[in-house]
């Protein structure tokens, strides 16, 4: 089955089981720019109060060869229950599995959409942690095609945003960086599907007037009610390079303690949090 | 005899068929022409027709399937290397060099604008680029930094996040760097004066176009620092552009010098446009031949022209000199050169075949445009032969008879009463060797001796960037950036893992055993554990059977257990495939060798050692990336340099580094199997004897410290390609010399009837190659692909005096006459034809000493040595010989000893 193909049937079988609230959602706010990037956010980053998910990470590089690497990610909002909102601090954890030589290394995050997050990073060999000191966060995620904005969130703040065009399915979103100098693209495109609020696709623009960075959701499932994307790929279009993401045992509302999200558990994994 | 009626029908043609001949050669030449342009011209219209390109590239001296290309191409491919184009940024003016705001501001400018040298080609999907491969630049603006931030934090950031602010904060781009081996050295220089920003390209044909988009962008620039774009791509780019200026200037200009020569001698200007046309038509014909069928103009093929001008116009002047000569006599064209085509058709033929066979002689060498080029000089010489005696006569024929009313008179009474300084200087010098024979062959015979002494001394060594004159834009700043940082020239040493010497079945059954004992030792802590261990063992087992290598096998039960994971119910069991899954992880990674210490240790020592080489001015490899990052993982302190003491620990340094701006800046350095990693050297010398010199320090090193793990080193990159294909182009020329020179005398002993003539005749050209090649070893001019192609050269034209010369003089040696008596005749008109020919064609080709590249200069220096040299050795040393062997070359009837000569 094409890329393609499992998009469309994602959406299909996604479409029967959310269609009647979706409806309704639409009908009221689909042509407030704000509202559609908050739902946006919200559905990409802050569904539920927490979630885990193991990940399976294929990066193809330009050559075709592929690595694969398994990792566990724990997310907690700082904001439960009903003042939950879509742009509200969280913190994060990244337990890695495989392969073995980087088995046990474990990443934290506190992410403050304000102001730039907190990062340490815990490496079981050297049996040392790291504060990843503030600075650009547009950098590889272990040696994939994701950024670690990616994988994070970027902050809807950071960007201008505007509606370009309502289609059948999708609202399609441009976004303008605020401060053009802190990333490498002009802005990028944003194909939000009306109902779901899922960020189906998006392409980055460079300098230079070109594509040269897309995000594709190949395959969403509806778990616990929520839409969620479980395999993702991002690829740099100018060397040809992809990786894939696969996210399995997806699941929300763990009740997951705040404390598992310190540095004392990077070096002592919360093994019953990340079964 | 019917040879002979051949002979004469083919020596006559031209005499007898004046138009007809013409009109086919002036045909013939504009079909050639058009063949040739029309498709260069039009390509679209012409497309069934090859056009003319230029192929500058010296990897192609190597045929594409030779095993060090191939390897040279799957390392780049594997590696993710390209070409690259290097800008030099250099301020001397400033104690800070080019650290200060304005000049960086001015870099990062120009980065930028690199960034965007790319243009679209083709219409496939997606859009395909040529030009610079902008996420592998490698300048202070786009690299990444790693340093400490702080209590416990480091920082990855941009090594130069925008245009430092001042002073302080310039020189801090320099201090960053310096700690980073890979940039040290190599983005910034040692000195602390200069940047260079390397351009990687998709395919060197960019190359020129790039340099010139950034040469024009580098023109708005006002600051005090110097840039200088250099790099191989570039520079070949230049050559071929300047190689058609020479085409274009030099060839041409040549042929004008002989032209004025030649009026000089025969003051009859409508009768010497006929070797010009000849010269011209054959250099036409071949050309348009090699580029219709094909060929691309190589460096060896744009000399091909230059080559076949001399040995055109050869022949011809022997025609002419002979019917200037002759014709004053009878005042009968037609006589005259009936006359003259009898006399010389056997000695014409015979230089050409000799001629011919010297340069066909190297399509033995393993060198593709060394082939084409012997091929189709070969091709040139046997049409110029062909062309000359039907031609000239013909052309001589159509002449208007009035225009040869004056020709040859004047001089050829002279040549009787007032011989004109040529003449008598060879009146002279004919008895002059006959009668001090003993002291030339001595002096022969001691200049044969040293010269043997200065060919021991011949350093066989080329360089492409010094195809460039010493003040060219390219060789500057190839000096400059040399002065300044480690080394502009590149070459990589590849350490591929050697394949498995186990098979996937022999490695399951130690797997398995493996994975049961370790089941077993699991079990108490884990109790499914044995069950899963012993899964495991039996599908390693039973799968080998189906795995075409180890990594296969491998990859397949990592697939296994992994499934077996998500598949597990309960903690128990998905604890115990965790584990299984765990171990068959280990069990890949044991197998990736340039993550263990031991390995990574090793290829620094190598490297280390490379670098006590004397011509390696620096070496990048993985264990400085692994050092730099560990180190300042544990607090930047020097201590911590070094490569941690477990391959964990490697692999998590690497996936820190991994996390920046640029994670494929890793896989320049090792395959992501971690089973193939290469050393890039960057070298203060483009020479090959330098690269020469690095093999061979690095092969004792190997050979006395094995590696930890069995590798298979290897060489690539382009200044190892050009060593490889200079060794075969040595020991190729070589035999195809030594082929021809064997085939030159067998024929010289079959045109001569005598092994004595024939071996007589091989003495010029052997004086001539021995000088040549001893006074380029002791002058110290490095043996190069100019000096191997002109040993043929030397063959075909030392020859051709020979046989006019041995020729002639059995001719002229009238039965009773001793050899002294005969010298005088062929002295006479014989000998001037040699002596024109010698001035003519040495003085012709000085044109070419003002050519802008050096190896036309070679070409030109080698051209008037080798003839001066083989045809004094004609003149003087032959008659000298002819002298003391007389009673061997001249057996009988000899009834009385040699008249004594006054």
């Amino acid at each position: 089955m094409t890329a393609k193909n499992r998009i469309q049937l994602a959406m299909a079988i996604m479409a029967l089981l959310i269609a009647p609230l979706a409806v309704h959602a639409a009908d009221a706010a689909d042509s407030d720019v704000n509202t559609i990037v908050e739902k946006t956010n919200r559905v990409a980053y802050y569904q539920g109060d927490d979630g885990r998910a193991r990940v399976k990470m294929t990066i193809t590089d330009p050559q075709g060869r592929t690595r694969r690497r398994e990792f566990t990610i724990l997310r907690r909002d700082l904001e439960q229950g009903d003042a939950d909102t879509a742009n509200g601090d969280q913190k994060m954890y990244v337990y890695f599995r495989r392969p073995s030589d980087v088995n046990k290394m474990s990443f934290l995050v506190y992410k403050h959409p304000g102001s730039d997050d907190d990062r340490w990073l815990y490496l079981p060999a050297l049996d040392l942690v790291k504060r990843i000191a503030a600075a650009d966060e547009r950098t590889s995620f272990v040696g994939s095609n994701f950024f670690y904005e990616d994988v994070s969130g970027r902050s809807p703040d950071k960007d201008a945003h505007e509606l370009l065009e309502v289609t059948k399915n999708y609202f399609v979103l441009r976004h303008t960086p605020r401060q053009p100098d802190a990333v490498e693209f002009t802005h990028y495109d944003m194909w939000v599907h009306r109902t779901s609020y899922i960020p189906v696709k998006m392409d980055y623009t460079g300098r230079d007037g070109e594509v040269y960075r897309r995000y594709e959701a190949l395959e969403v499932k509806t778990i616990q009610g929520h839409p969620t994307v479980t395999q993702a790929r991002m690829s740099d279009l100018r060397s040809g390079g992809s990786t894939v993401l696969e996210y399995a045992e997806v699941s929300y509302d763990l009740g997951l303690p705040d404390d598992v999200f310190s540095e004392r558990y990077l070096r002592n994994p919360p093994r019953e949090h990340l079964r | 005899m019917t040879a002979r009626s051949t002979q004469e029908r083919l020596a006559h043609v031209g005499i007898d068929h004046p138009k007809a001949v013409s009109i086919a050669f002036a045909v013939a030449s504009v079909f050639f022409v058009l063949l040739a342009a029309l498709p260069s011209v039009w390509p679209e219209t012409f497309a069934m027709l090859n056009p003319a390109t230029v192929d500058t590239d010296p990897e192609n001296m190597l045929r594409e399937d030779e095993p060090v290309r191939v390897f040279h191409d799957q390392m780049k491919h594997d590696l993710s290397l390209y070409d690259m184009v290097v800008v030099g940024v250099v301020d001397d003016s400033n104690p800070d060099g080019v650290f200060n705001p304005g000049a960086l501001g001015r870099v990062r400018e120009l980065t930028e604008f690199a960034t965007g040298l790319r243009w679209p080609v083709g219409d496939e999907e997606p859009q395909q680029y040529e030009g610079v491969v902008s996420a592998d630049i490698i300048a202070p603006s786009l690299v990444d930094n790693i340093e400490q931030a702080g209590a416990g934090s480091v920082r990855f950031e941009w090594l130069m996040p925008g245009t430092p602010a001042d002073r302080e904060a310039s020189i801090a781009v320099r201090e960053r760097a310096a700690r980073i081996p890979l940039f040290q050295g190599t983005m910034v220089a040692e000195s602390g004066r200069a940047l260079a920003l390397y351009l990687p390209l998709t395919s060197k044909d960019a190359s020129y176009r790039v340099y010139r988009e950034l040469q024009s962008k580098i023109d708005e620039f006002d600051g005090p620092e110097e840039y200088f774009i250099t790099g191989l791509p570039v520079a070949e780019d230049t050559f071929g552009v300047e190689m058609f200026i020479q085409m274009a200037i030099s060839a041409p200009l040549a042929m004008l010098v002989i032209f004025l020569l030649m009026f000089y001698f025969f003051r009859h200007a409508a009768l010497i446009v006929a070797p010009m046309l000849i010269a011209l038509g054959a250099v036409i014909i071949t050309m348009g031949l090699l580029v219709a069928t094909g060929n691309t103009v190589h460096i060896m093929s744009s000399m091909i022209p230059i080559f076949i001008m001399p040995i055109a116009v050869l022949d011809s002047i022997h025609v002419l000199s002979e019917f200037f000569d002759r014709y004053p006599e009878t005042r009968n064209r037609r006589e005259a050169l009936e006359g003259v085509m009898d006399s010389l058709f056997v000695p014409m033929l015979y230089t050409s075949i000799t001629s011919c066979a010297g340069f066909v002689s190297l399509v033995l060498t393993p060198i593709p445009p060394v082939q084409v080029f012997g091929f189709f000089v070969a091709f040139g010489i046997a049409l110029a032969w062909a062309l000359t005696i039907t031609f000239v006569p013909a052309f001589i024929m159509l002449l208007p008879e009035r225009t040869l009313e004056q020709f040859g008179a004047a001089t050829h009474d002279d040549a009787e009463e007032h011989p004109s300084p040529l003449a008598r200087g060879l009146l002279r010098l004919g008895p002059f060797a006959v009668g001090r024979a003993r002291p030339i062959l001595l002096a022969t015979l001691a200049a044969g001796v040293v010269a043997g002494w200065g060919i021991t001394l011949i350093e066989i060594n080329d360089n492409p960037i010094r195809w460039f004159t010493e003040d060219h834009p390219i060789r500057t700043a190839d000096r400059v950036l040399n002065e300044h940082f480690a080394g502009t020239y590149m070459a990589y040493l590849a350490l591929p893992v050697a394949e498995d010497d186990v098979s996937p079945a022999s490695y399951a059954e130690a797997l398995a055993a493996r994975a049961e004992a370790k089941g077993t030792a699991l079990s108490s802590e884990l109790p499914m554990a044995g069950m899963a261990f012993d899964k495991l063992a039996a599908e390693a087992r039973s799968a080998a059977a189906n795995a075409a290598s180890v990594e296969d096998l491998l990859t397949g039960l990592e697939r296994f257990t992994g499934d077996a994971l998500d598949a597990a119910e309960g903690w128990d069991e998905g604890d115990a495939w965790d584990a299984a899954s765990l171990f068959v992880s280990e069990e890949a990674g044991r197998r990736e060798a340039f993550k263990q210490p031991e390995v990574l240790r090793y290829v620094e020592r190598l490297s280390r050692h490379l670098e006590t080489s004397g011509v390696v001015g620096k070496t990048n490899a993985l264990p400085d990336i692994v050092k730099t990052v560990y180190r300042e993982l544990l607090l930047g302190e020097d201590a911590a340099f070094r490569i941690p003491d477990r391959s964990d620990a490697v692999a998590q340094s690497l996936i820190t580094y991994q996390n920046s701006h640029r994670p494929q800046d890793l896989w320049h350095f090792v395959t992501p199997d971690f089973r193939t990693s290469a050393l890039w050297l960057q070298l203060k010398s483009g020479d090959n004897r330098d690269m020469s010199a690095v093999v061979e320090h690095t092969e004792r090193f190997l050979a006395a410290n094995p590696p930890p793990v069995p590798m298979d080193p290897q060489w690539f990159g382009l200044t190892y390609i050009n060593v490889v294909w200079q060794e075969k182009m040595v020991a190729g020329m070589a035999n195809a010399f030594l082929g021809s020179f064997v085939i030159v005398f067998l024929t010289m002993t079959l045109l001569f009837r005598s092994p004595w003539w024939g071996a007589l005749s091989m003495v010029p050209l052997s004086i001539t190659i021995a000088l040549i090649y001893g006074v380029i070893g002791i002058v110290g001019k490095d043996y190069d692909m100019p000096v191997a192609v002109l040993s043929s050269l030397t063959l075909g034209l030392a020859i051709d005096f020979a046989i006019h010369f041995l020729a002639r003089s059995r001719d002229l040696h009238q039965a009773g006459d001793s050899w002294g008596q005969t010298v005088p005749r062929v002295f006479g008109e014989p000998g001037r034809a040699i002596a024109r020919n010698v001035i003519v064609i040495a003085l012709g080709f000085s044109p070419l000493l003002v050519a802008p590249l050096v190896p036309y200069r070679t070409v030109g220096i080698l051209m008037a040595s080798i003839l001066v040299v083989s045809g004094v050795a004609t003149l003087v040393i032959l008659p000298a010989l002819m002298q003391l062997g007389e009673r061997w070359l001249f057996p009988k009837p000899a009834p009385e000893k040699t008249k004594e000569i006054a």
